[in-house]
């Protein structure tokens, strides 16, 4: 196993630029290959060691006996374990944009909080976030249509906007609240939120599953009520409980189910159950 | 600037020179017999030389490409570079940035590429982009086979008139031919139809797809222009289209050659989307065989094949009805647009997938067209940029025409699906390209199609463009080795275009200016003039543009060069 130590000497107000330090590319390195290293800050390269201390203690074969361990302040480091496929890094403070972003293996803890696109468009691997992150958290790039296709997030606090956008497979956990279009476009895979979620989960989703286990805010008039279950398997992992659960996105004949904890959203039956026989059964639920 | 290309091993065809080993020379810009002691000796010694390659038929400038590229940001994305101290940033695979796309094409040793679909209120646009692409030339085809105007001459059978209106508005866009999308079809897509078959009308108009190709193609060969007309059938894509194709083909077989250099009458293009028997993709296979013999037997017809490369790419094309059909199939995301011009477009992703059986198909069919048209010349190297690969696929498509063993060991090995075993013939055919027919398919027959006098040859007093290829012909065996073929072809050792080196030991160390070329008519003036008279009252009365929108002055050309073609009246 290699530790190397990035120890911060001095932040920058523009951002570092950490996609060639991969521990694909420095697994190899030694202290003289750090010395001689141009990070990339704008549209030019300052020497890594202004910004960094480096340490570097033992020996690694691959990436994947190299563990990263980052302490400081990363708020301005963008890309930290972009493209990855194996290893370990550890960052001690707030990261910037895109880290884990397209990464096929490996593993990323962020003790702190992380700007928008956290493993965006990630293939396998696993990314931890202890504090909060922004938009598009596991969400695919401008214009594509094939988002996070494997591995799995965990994001301890809250997630923003568009969280695991276009989901084409992964999983995807918020502990915390999650902001609006949660799984929009999604087509596989599963997003599960333990916090509120405001509102419009799943907008034009085909496919996945989404389980939400707060309140939610408001519902996207595309998803139909389905059933009420209780303790279901979905994705492979069983929850307990019971769940209300729609389908949708039926304006794009979606096939996607959303399970809302039912009794955190008994007032969604009342608006369903009061005009149709149909849902019986779960009007018994209303009073739940 | 004198210099001299030593000992390489020359194909140019066109000159009937086949792999012997001699020396090209060129001055100031155009190719030389002799040069004086004091040329510059470039040592090539052993290694292929060629004219530089000409594409016969790409979509790289106009208003569908920079659509493309601002709804296609994730392929932007793919094949991004920084800027050197010579070259700026690239960006894209399948719609490269302009300057991408000139250094693609440069350093694979292409010096010309013709834009293949130019709506004509789009020709400024056109001509802009071209003006952002450097080292290339360009000539733009504008579209005639949706046009109000070109209904009602069609119609009513006034050839002189239809001619004078097609060379008005070469003036008019500094268009280099006449380009055919959908005859028709286009059209009717203003009205969320389309046409099916050579005798169908669109809505409100009585003519016929049959009547407007055959009155093109007249009024073509009337003016004499350098380039037959260039056209893309109607029901591109549809299983069962090839009795739709040949006779589009068989419908011009009458009318006569009016012109010096080329052979043809009518260019098909990418003929591999219009080769497709059966009833639906269920029960779908090749009719390349069938559209083969046709071409065998005639020598009205030229053809490109518009090549699947199985990559991911994006399709964007004037038959806009097709590609809403494409849109239904797969559900991505698709651009709707230029309805209200002279034509429409779309434009939508798509991923040729070897494991897919349809896609397997198309790229079999592609292949099978190559090698079944027994005349090279009769044929040309292209992917339909990007509609079915990107161009820097070329290398590849090459390697797989040269080599039998490696077309066998992707059927053989599973590497594409297994309907190209019982829906097409290409495991039945053993045929390899050598490296004339190479140069052939890619110099040689467009700038013959084309009728181009100044490049696609080595003949003294041709533009000095060339390309020198790291590959030894008499050392290499394209059969076995063609790995090393595809990385020969991608990257040249020399790329001259005009006489200035642009790309040397396979990077790029000087960018030029393109230059685009267009076809002036002389001697219809006056004709002209009473056209676009008669003409006026209906299209003030029915157009919601003016008429001053359409002309492309001459500021917006980039260092023009004009073909003057005399009428024959």
């Amino acid at each position: 196993m290699k530790t190397i130590t990035f120890n911060q000497k001095k932040t920058s107000a523009i951002a570092l630029e950490f996609d060639e330090l991969r521990p694909d590319d420095i697994y190899t390195w030694e202290k003289a290959d750090f010395d001689n290293y141009g990070v990339p800050i704008g549209n030019s390269r300052f020497p890594l060691t202004d910004y960094f201390d480096i340490e570097i203690e033992g020996e690694a074969e691959s990436p994947d006996d190299v563990k990263m361990i980052l302490n400081g302040d990363m708020g301005r480091v963008k890309y930290i374990g972009c493209k990855m496929s194996g290893g370990e890094i550890i960052c001690n403070g707030d990261a910037d944009i895109h880290v884990g972003a397209e990464m096929t293996g490996g593993k990323i803890f962020v003790n702190g909080n992380v700007e928008t696109f956290a493993g965006r468009e990630m293939a396998g691997g696993y990314l931890e976030i202890s504090g909060n992150t922004k938009e598009f958290c596991g969400a695919s790039y401008m214009g594509e249509w094939r988002g996070m296709t494997g591995g799995e997030i965990l994001v301890r606090g809250n997630a923003g906007k568009q969280c695991g956008e276009c989901l084409s497979g992964g999983k995807i956990t918020v502990l915390g609240n999650c902001d609006i279009l949660a799984g929009i476009h999604m087509a596989k895979g599963l997003i599960e939120i333990h916090g509120d979620v405001n509102r419009w989960p799943g907008g034009q989703m085909k496919n996945g599953n989404i389980v939400v286990h707060g309140k939610l805010g408001r519902l996207l008039e595309g998803f139909v009520l389905d059933e009420v279950v209780t303790n279901p398997e979905i994705d492979g992992k069983s929850f307990e409980g019971k769940f209300i659960k729609y389908t949708g996105d039926i304006g794009l004949n979606g096939k996607g189910s959303l399970y809302l904890d039912a009794i955190a959203n008994r007032d969604k039956l009342g608006e369903y159950g009061e005009h149709d026989d149909e849902y019986t059964s779960i009007r018994e639920y209303r009073n739940l | 600037m004198e210099y001299i290309l030593k000992n390489g091993i020359v194909f140019d065809p066109t000159n009937n020179v086949k792999g012997e080993k001699k020396d090209v020379m060129f001055k100031d810009g155009k190719i030389v017999e002799q040069v004086s002691d004091d040329a510059k000796v470039l040592d090539v010694t052993d290694k292929l030389v060629m004219p530089a390659g000409i594409d016969p038929h790409a979509h790289i400038a106009g208003p569908k490409l920079v659509v493309g590229r601002m709804y296609r940001p994730e392929d932007s994305r793919r094949g991004a570079t920084q800027k050197t101290s010579v070259i700026r940033g690239e960006s894209g695979f399948s719609i490269p940035s302009c300057p991408a796309t000139g250094y693609r094409y440069s350093r694979m040793g292409y010096g010309t590429v013709v834009e293949a679909a130019m709506p004509p209120l789009e020709g400024k646009h056109t001509h802009e982009e071209i003006c952002a692409i450097p080292n290339i030339d360009v000539p733009a085809l504008p579209l005639f086979g949706n046009n109000w105007f070109v209904f009602e001459f069609a119609k009513e059978n006034k050839i002189d008139e239809l001619a004078a209106f097609i060379s008005s508005w070469l003036k008019i866009t500094k268009g280099y031919g006449v380009k055919i999308v959908n005859p028709c079809g286009s059209e009717a897509w203003g009205w969320g139809k389309n046409v099916h078959g050579f005798d169908d009308k669109p809505p409100y108009f009585d003519v016929t797809s049959r009547e407007v190709v055959k009155a093109l193609a007249k009024a073509n060969e009337k003016l004499g222009l350098p380039h037959s007309i260039h056209i893309h059938p109607n029901d591109l894509g549809h299983p069962g289209n090839v009795p739709t194709t040949l006779e589009t083909l068989d419908s011009i077989k009458d009318v006569k050659k009016n012109a010096g250099v080329r052979d043809q009458t009518i260019h098909c293009c990418h003929l591999q989307f219009h080769a497709y028997q059966g009833n639906s993709w269920k029960d779908a296979s090749s009719g390349a065989e069938e559209i083969a013999k046709y071409i065998n037997s005639t020598d009205h017809v030229t053809c490109d094949v518009g090549q699947v490369t199985l990559d991911e790419t994006t399709t964007m094309t004037a038959d806009a009805p097709m590609e809403y059909d494409l849109y239904k199939l797969s559900g991505l995301k698709w651009v709707n647009k230029d309805i209200e011009f002279e034509t429409a477009a779309g434009i939508i992703p798509v991923i040729y997938s070897a494991k897919s059986p349809v896609n397997t198909l198309q790229w079999a069919i592609g292949l099978e067209l190559f090698l079944h048209i027994d005349d090279p010349w009769k044929v040309c190297l292209t992917t339909d940029h990007p509609n079915a690969g990107p161009f820097q696929r070329y290398p590849r498509i090459m390697s797989w025409l040269m080599s039998n063993t490696r077309r066998m060991e992707m059927i053989e090995n599973g590497e594409v699906h297994k309907w190209v075993n019982s829906r097409t013939t290409l495991p039945t055919i053993d045929r390899e390209y050598d490296f004339n027919d190479i140069a052939i398919i890619s110099r040689a027959a467009p700038a013959k199609i084309y009728g181009f006098e100044d490049r696609g040859a080595l003949t003294p007093g041709y533009n000095a463009d060339i390309a020198v290829y790291d590959i030894k012909p008499n050392e290499i065996d394209p059969s076995k080795e063609y790995e090393a073929i595809e990385k020969g072809f991608s990257l040249t050792d020399y790329t001259i275009k005009d006489g200035k080196i642009l790309v040397k030991d396979k990077e790029i160390v000087q960018v030029k200016k393109s230059r685009t070329i267009w076809t002036n008519v002389m001697g219809l003036e006056k004709e002209e003039q009473a056209v676009i008279d008669g003409i006026m009252p209906f299209f003030n009365q029915y157009y919601s543009v003016k008429w001053e929108n359409y002309p492309v002055h001459d500021h917006y050309l980039s260092d023009p060069i004009r073909v003057d073609v005399q009428a024959s009246k």
